[in-house]
């Protein structure tokens, strides 16, 4: 009965790191809050089409409100603070746009997010903040050359 | 508490103890008379004897009975432990089968399931950031001109 119990035990211990991999604060943004909201836009793209285009993952959010705007801000700030490599414009002192290459995960797609506040753009500014998870086997180089393809 | 036996007093017991020495019961009534003496709170001499003679055969059915229910637990919990571990292997491999073909937008509240219309939105999306990403390259650029002109 221990060895069983010591196995169950294995298994959600498995099963709840396999999720907590995905620990990043953004996460917390995809909880489906958006997906009624008449303000935001969110996709999620896997499987065949996340393939065509080189991802395992798509996962991005749009926003209009601006408390939406600055809690996405905050949480990307949060998780850009542990990124491996990152690419960030900040305009009037506020993040503008954001590339983040997060620590890969042993045997995982490597984790990406972008970030673009086009209220900060110069030309044409639109009231408007994109926040895009990725997940990707490819590098972050790569990652670049597919989103100017 | 139910009885397994038709044996209402002592001397009824008694008087079947004497026939079971005598070697004139039959099986059944063997099984009464173990039953009864593992269970009557009856006492004296000669069912004391029998108990003594016989005890071994009922503490022996009881130790038994116990194993056969302590194997019957065993089972049942070994049966409850596969069904949670399937059921936890159930969860997982629905919630990666859930999430690995999706290709949904959810746009103003409105749900888009066409997969050419939501990769219209992914491409834009991507293009707005590739504009960003290019802006910065492009006053990256600048500057290194700059410093070279400088440095000239």
């Amino acid at each position: 009965m221990k060895r069983i119990t010591i196995i169950i035990l294995t298994c959600l211990l498995t099963s709840m790191a396999a999720m907590a991999q995905k620990g990043l604060n953004i996460n917390s943004l995809f909880d489906g809050r958006f997906k009624k909201s008449p303000t935001a836009t969110e996709i999620i793209v896997t499987g065949q089409q996340a393939q065509e285009i080189g991802l395992t993952l798509y996962h991005s959010l749009s926003v209009t409100d601006k408390k939406d705007a600055e809690l996405i801000e905050s949480l990307v700030a949060k998780d850009g603070a542990q990124a491996v490599d990152k690419e960030v414009e900040y305009r009037n002192g506020k993040l503008y746009y954001g590339f983040y290459t997060m620590k890969q995960r042993n045997k995982y797609p490597n984790c990406y997010i972008f970030y673009l506040n086009q209220n900060l753009a110069r030309k044409s500014p639109k009231n408007n903040v994109t926040l895009i998870y990725m997940e990707s086997y490819a590098g972050p180089e790569d990652i670049k050359k597919l989103i100017r393809k | 508490m139910n009885t397994l036996h038709n044996i209402s007093n002592q001397a009824e017991l008694e008087q079947l103890i004497n026939r079971y020495f005598d070697g004139e019961t039959s099986i059944h009534e063997e099984r009464e008379l173990k039953q009864c003496l593992a269970d009557c709170p009856w006492s004296s001499e000669l069912i004391d004897e029998a108990r003594f003679t016989m005890g071994y055969f009922v503490t022996h059915g009881k130790e038994q009975r116990a194993t056969k229910k302590s194997h019957r637990r065993q089972i049942i919990g070994i049966a409850a432990s596969i069904a949670i571990v399937m059921g936890i292997g159930a969860t997982i491999f629905w919630q990666q089968n859930h999430v690995d073909n999706m290709c949904i937008a959810y746009v103003n509240g409105q749900t888009i399931n066409d997969d050419d219309a939501v990769m219209a939105i992914v491409k834009k999306d991507m293009n707005n950031m590739a504009g960003a990403s290019q802006i910065m390259i492009d006053q990256l650029s600048s500057l290194g001109e700059a410093i070279e002109l400088d440095n000239k």
